[in-house]
């Protein structure tokens, strides 16, 4: 588990947003990006396909050049100071990007040697890292030869060499197994305790969780933004669950009606997010259609979908 | 550490890789060491101008002693070979219909009578003149020797052969006029420029198609960094080629080495650099490699061939043309090549051509670095 610091917002911010604005020709892909990252935290950004994630890290990395807005890493700017600024970061592309022709060792030496470790630091950091993320026993494989999980942390490794300040991972666990994905935050949590802050994107709700904070994109746009704790406590909808009776007719009806905020099946049973002060009116629907219904704790997808849902109306 | 000391660190680190790219993808191995032996022998062979043993049908109707000096003499050369011996002219016609001959000796009756009296006699040559190159080249043949047969005649019968202009034709440097002697510079030129243009024009848009460009730009590498670093290890297998395709020049080709061997290879190393940098500029201008392998061909072939004097004489082409050859580097490539090769040339003939592929590599390697732009957007 990730364990936050007891207060990482209080720590020095290390990644600043303001107002980034980004457009390929009319498609607004970032709209008024605000966003702060601090030592030792782990930020969180959640969307859908196509919400801007991918554009405001590579913004915020320097690699694309804001239309509007500025962003600061350590007080500087990644256009402007572009070497300073990648000296500071780690970034994680969301597309597989190390060399493939390359082993794990050869790919961890070449990007050493981009930000000119001295050799026994690197063979340190190295030995390190692959005994975390428990390459040792893979180091002269090939990239393109290791499976998901092993291709993904090895990224992350390549990534963490110079212990960059700021580590940008862009879906990192995209497409990687559960059983990965679980030791990929157990990897991150070590490496903020060093005070490193993180800004991760993520289509997964569950992972949204494991955050110190995390925000909501949506069509380039912010959405909500907070603690995972505090957002889910102060979710106002409430959340029923379906089970039995005719599935179809159920899914069918309750997606027309005025109330329902969210619906999502999740195997025999039909989870739904009922705007608050409608949950009467949707548990009555439900017994006609001949299935039974119990009250359910919200969760970040919940609160998530139903924000989504209050977004697009 | 220094910042020369971190370029340095950066260089070798990223040669390396590309090294391990290339070693590791056997087949770029396999055609920058084939191709260019390939190309050799293929356009070697093919592009030959020189007549061998042209087959020739003899029409003697003299039958004299003067009819048949004259038939051995025009025979006497590698041009021409009697493949048959015909009584009537007209026979030869059916002949060059079927291929079987390409040119025909017709001696009327009377030419050796006409020729004790001193007067004018006449010989006749006919060219098969559907192959417009063989029938040029082998009508040079045919009025050289015959008008060296002439002036031995007029020599030898004391006939004052001081009224006519004697132009004693010699050629230097390739006396034979073997055609190979000249077409293997041009063939070197044309093939170290292919496979040049070709091998850079991939890299860098390789890397784009993959996805490394992104993590490699996200550190502080520079450009001028990525762009020495994808040249070196292919600066060091574009001299292998030379090594190769010099050496098969001349032990296949017979061609001389008359200058030296170290300056031809100084030249090949400039022209190298600049072809490579025409390589890395179009990769990195369309960042897609079948774009960038389309374009590389036409830029580094074409040119070569058409624009650089391998060909066609840079003097007799249309003047916009020849303003063109002016920024073709194979153009320059090949005057040293010729120059050093069959004439022995030296750096005092030949620095304006050296001074040329330099500025050549320097201006791409400029401008590829200077359009590689390390965004995204
Ligand atoms: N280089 C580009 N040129 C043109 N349009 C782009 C470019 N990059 C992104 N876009 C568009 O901008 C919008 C935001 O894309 P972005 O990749 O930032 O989203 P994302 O949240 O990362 O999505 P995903 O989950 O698919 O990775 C999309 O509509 C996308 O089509
Ligand atoms: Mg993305």
């Amino acid at each position: 588990m990730a364990v936050a610091p007891p207060n990482p917002e209080h720590a020095p911010a290390v990644l600043e947003a303001r107002a980034i604005h980004k457009s390929f020709g009319r498609m607004k892909a970032v709209c008024g990006l605000e966003l702060a990252v601090h030592a030792g935290e782990i930020y969180g950004l959640v969307g859908p396909d196509g919400a801007g994630k991918t554009t405001s890290i590579r913004v915020l990395a320097g690699l694309m050049g804001a239309d509007a807005g500025e962003a600061r890493v350590d007080g500087k700017d990644p256009m402007r100071d572009r070497v300073a600024v990648r000296e500071r970061i780690g970034y994680m592309p969301q597309q597989y990007s190390l060399y493939g022709d390359l082993t794990i060792d050869e790919n961890l030496a070449f990007f050493a040697d981009m930000f000119c470790l001295p050799e026994k630091e690197y063979r340190e950091r190295a030995d390190r890292l692959l005994a975390l993320t428990r390459l040792e026993r893979f180091r002269s494989r090939r990239a393109d030869a290791l499976s998901g999980g092993m291709y993904k942390k090895l990224a992350l490794s390549c990534s963490l060499l110079h212990r960059p300040r700021l580590l940008l991972l862009d879906e990192p666990t995209n497409g990687v197994d559960p059983v990965s994905r679980r030791e990929f935050w157990d990897l991150l949590g070590e490496f903020t305790h060093e005070g490193m802050a993180v800004l991760i994107s993520t289509p997964y709700m569950d992972e949204a969780a494991r955050c110190h904070r995390v925000g909501l994109m949506h069509h380039g746009r912010m959405l909500v933004e907070g603690r995972p704790g505090e957002l889910v406590r102060g979710f106002p909808h409430s959340v029923l669950r379906a089970v039995g009776g005719d599935r179809e007719g159920l899914t069918a009806r309750l997606g027309v009606h005025p109330r329902v905020l969210a619906l999502s099946p999740a195997g025999s049973r039909v989870r739904v997010v009922v705007e608050r002060g409608g949950e009467a009116e949707v548990r009555a629907l439900i017994s006609e259609q001949g299935a039974t219904c119990e009250g359910a704790v919200p969760d970040f997808e919940d609160l998530f979908l139903a924000r989504l849902r209050e977004e697009e109306s | 550490m220094s910042a020369a000391r971190r370029f340095l660190t950066r260089w070798l680190a990223l040669s390396r890789k590309e090294v391990i790219h290339i070693v590791r993808d056997v087949q770029v191995v396999y055609m920058a060491l084939g191709m260019p032996v390939v190309l050799l022998i293929l356009f070697g062979y093919a592009v030959s101008f020189d007549l061998e043993r042209l087959p020739i049908g003899v029409v003697d109707q003299d039958g004299t002693p003067a009819s048949r000096h004259l038939t051995e003499a025009m025979t006497a050369g590698d041009a021409f070979e009697v493949r048959e011996r015909l009584s009537d002219a007209s026979e030869l016609e059916s002949r060059f219909r079927q291929g079987k001959l390409k040119a025909g000796l017709v001696i009327p009756e009377g030419y050796g009578r006409k020729l004790a009296r001193g007067t004018v006699s006449e010989s006749q040559i006919l060219l098969d003149g559907a192959d417009g190159t063989t029938a040029g080249i082998a009508l040079g043949y045919a009025m050289g020797m015959s008008q060296a047969e002439s002036r031995r005649m007029l020599e030898s019968s004391g006939l004052a052969p001081e009224l006519a202009i004697q132009d004693r034709v010699r050629l230097r440097f390739n006396p034979g006029m073997k055609s190979a002697w000249f077409i293997v510079p041009g063939l070197i030129a044309m093939i170290l420029s292919i496979m040049a243009v070709m091998l850079t024009a991939l890299t860098v848009a390789r890397e784009w198609e993959r996805g490394s460009m992104e993590q490699l730009f996200s550190t502080p590498v520079g450009r001028l960094e990525v762009i020495l670093g994808k040249l070196a290890p292919y600066v060091v297998l574009g001299m292998v080629q030379v090594l190769l395709v010099v050496t098969m020049g001349t032990v296949l080709f017979g061609v001389p080495v008359r200058g030296s061997l170290w300056l031809l290879f100084g030249a090949a190393l400039l022209f190298l650099v600049g072809m490579l940098g025409q390589g890395l500029f179009i990769s990195v201008a369309t960042r897609n490699q079948q774009v960038a392998t389309q374009i590389g061909f036409v830029t580094s072939m074409l040119p070569t061939l058409l624009l650089s004097g391998f060909m066609f004489p840079v003097a007799n082409m249309p003047v916009p043309l020849q303003v063109l050859s002016a920024v073709i580097p194979s153009r320059y490539f090949i005057v040293v090549l010729r120059g050093v090769l069959l004439k022995g040339n030296g750096v005092d003939v030949l620095w304006p051509e050296l001074m040329a592929l330099a500025v050549f590599a320097l201006v791409m390697i400029g401008l590829s670095s200077a359009r590689f732009k390390r965004r995204l957007d």
